[in-house]
């Protein structure tokens, strides 16, 4: 076990650095200065050496693997840089507005939870067609359906028709908790049908899957109602596969988290990471980005472990 | 006369001539349905000329947001130009985008994936060590930041889309060359000589092919998908270039001023993206029995 964990440790720590080399290079090639929209005019205006003395303040005067290592020893150290157009610490921009993104994404999570597993649950102790049906067609379009169209809809029908939630904006959850979740509330449905929709997938197929398995026979033979066998006993095993969604899901979040704060006006991580790419700035850009990446491998490994665990099969694997 | 060769009956059972994959798509209500929504998607956008029933700029001043009537079944827009008619012409950028996307997103990933497959050491290694990193970044997110390095003109969004569903191609033609490897006519088309240009070109790659079919399906819709997004926070396809997802986005700012500006366009990328998902999975079923 301990070798197992270790050996998905070192890769993901390997992925995680690999991406922040990606990252890194990718903010260096693109053209344009960012020192030029830092000055806000056009390059004419601007004397050579105002310029190089920014260069200097932002260490963009460095070689590129200089800059790379500054970068990331100062990531070591917590520290993430800073703005190259407000001058802020990326930190503090990021402290600032992650409340916002976390309870978005805690809620969605909860929502997409309370949808997928009762609803999954109900196909499968009453298999009929209509409701096998309603079921597949819901997962269907919760995939395809782009979360800014969800969003619209909502906040006509919820939000301007019948007057029941705010539409925009964000309440610290530890300022006022009531008001934090009804402000919240409108952005998560939106982002947790999606979430819904991706566990409904995997669980329907696991559960019927794990119908025909012979432990539920078993249960089956000696005589417990449907439901029973259902909720005790399928259920549990089932949602072991479920577990694998999770990296799809955060996904899903991290990149619904850019359109639903958008639509929704909510000041997190999303609209900063929009506000950046307007900006060009690089300096906010980068580290968004890898700890975007970041979220996204120690999920991934999280699971990993997990199904370590539960499936001792897994750990015997050599190759990926 | 006894000596002539007896003629072997290929009739009988379990030998019926099977269907080809088109027949046994369309006799799946599903399928059916999706590839007609598609079919009838891509036809009126490109016939956009020919079927809109106004053209794309003609305003009318006394119609500014115009509710959906029988003039005008998805309404007016701000400057009273006919919705309908934008959809069906924003429809000609958004797919056009999107199937250059999925050209360069499957050309790059099958080279990608197949290089990795037959390099098996330390090149196949790099190779999907790369594609590996690029995936573990949400698309939506290396999208804005790859627009804000080029630049949101429509080349770039292709190119940038391409590049972005190019590496998830890649594992799966990697992982599918990989069986077609161990594949016994592989190893026969290897034995009697076959030259490499020659297996890849006749023997593997049709072999592979119903497999990345099913998997440019998908990555259509995904397409369609990520430029409305991008469009949608004004980082995509730029004004006055019209797509699905600029239109979203000015009926977005309009909402309070009518409600069918947004929500058409909205539904239009909604149809079209799930009749392409139900087309690819219904695609993989029968194409690829074994895998799904």
């Amino acid at each position: 076990m301990f070798k197992y964990v270790l050996r998905h440790v070192v890769s993901s720590v390997g992925l995680l650095f690999l991406s922040s080399i990606l990252i890194f290079l990718l903010m260096r090639v693109i053209p344009g200065d960012p020192t030029i929209t830092k000055l806000g005019g056009t390059i004419k205006e601007v004397d050579v050496e105002t310029l190089a003395s920014i260069r200097r303040q932002l260490g963009l005067d460095k070689s590129i693997p200089e800059q790379y290592v500054s970068w990331i020893a100062g990531i070591a150290h917590g520290d993430f840089g800073s703005s190259y157009f407000s001058q802020f610490p990326v930190t503090t921009l990021i402290e600032q507005r992650v409340g916002a993104t976390l309870e978005l994404a805690i809620m969605a999570m909860l929502i997409g939870i309370l949808i997928a597993v009762p609803a999954s649950v109900a196909g499968a102790i009453w298999p009929n067609r209509f409701l096998d049906w309603a079921l597949s067609g819901f997962a269907a379009v919760g995939i395809a359906i782009p979360t800014f169209v969800i969003g619209i809809v909502l906040i006509i029908v919820l939000g301007v028709e019948l007057n029941l939630l705010p539409t925009q904006g964000h309440v610290s959850f530890l300022k006022d908790p009531v008001t934090s979740v009804r402000t919240a509330l409108l952005p998560s449905i939106t982002l947790g049908i999606g979430v819904a929709a991706t566990i409904m997938r995997i669980l329907r197929a696991s559960l019927m899957e794990i119908a025909s398995a012979s432990f539920v026979r078993t249960a089956k033979g000696k005589g417990l109602l449907r439901r029973q066998v259902v909720v005790r006993h399928e259920l549990p095993n089932a949602s072991i596969p479920a577990i694998t969604a999770a990296g799809i899901i955060v996904a899903h979040l991290v990149g619904g988290a850019v359109i639903v704060e958008y639509v929704f006006a909510r000041p997190g991580l999303g609209s900063l990471l929009v506000d950046s790419v307007f900006q060009r700035d690089y300096g906010v850009l980068q580290a968004l980005v890898l700890l975007a990446a970041a979220a996204f491998i120690v999920t991934s490994l999280l699971v990993d472990v997990l199904l370590g665990f539960v499936d001792p099969r897994l750990r015997t694997e050599t190759s990926s | 006369m006894s000596n002539a060769p007896e003629v072997v009956s290929l009739e009988g059972p379990g030998l019926e001539r099977r269907e080809s994959a088109g027949w046994r798509l369309l006799r799946r209500p599903q399928a059916a349905l999706a590839g007609l929504v598609v079919g009838l998607i891509v036809a009126a956008t490109i016939g956009a000329p020919l079927f809109a029933p106004y053209a794309p700029t003609a305003t009318d001043y006394d119609r500014l947001f115009g509710a959906p009537s029988w003039a005008h079944p998805f309404g007016t827009d701000e400057l009273g130009r006919d919705i309908l008619t934008r959809v069906l012409y924003g429809g000609q950028t958004s797919l056009t985008v999107a199937a250059a996307a999925t050209a360069i997103a499957m050309l790059l990933g099958v080279v990608w994936g197949f290089v990795a497959a037959f390099r098996e050491g330390w090149i196949g290694e790099i190779l999907m060590r790369v594609a590996d990193t690029v995936m573990a970044l949400p698309v939506i997110l290396l999208g804005l930041v790859l627009v804000a390095a080029f630049g949101a003109s429509i080349l770039n969004l292709i190119i940038i889309l391409g590049l972005l569903f190019a590496p998830a191609t890649a594992r799966l033609a990697r992982s599918t060359l990989l069986v077609e490897l161990r594949s016994e006519y592989y190893v026969a088309a290897v034995s009697v000589g076959a030259s490499s240009w020659r297996i890849v070109a006749r023997e593997l790659l049709p072999n592979a092919l119903p497999v990345l079919l099913a998997r440019a399906s998908l990555v259509v819709a995904e397409a369609i998908f990520v430029e409305a997004s991008l469009s949608f926070v004004g980082l995509g396809v730029q004004p006055p270039e019209t797509s699905w997802g600029t239109l979203l986005n000015q009926g977005y700012s309009n909402l309070y001023s009518s409600y069918s500006y947004p929500i058409f366009p909205g539904i239009v990328i909604l149809v079209a993206v799930l009749a392409l998902n139900i087309l690819g999975d219904n695609l993989q079923k029968v194409l690829d029995p074994a895998r799904s």
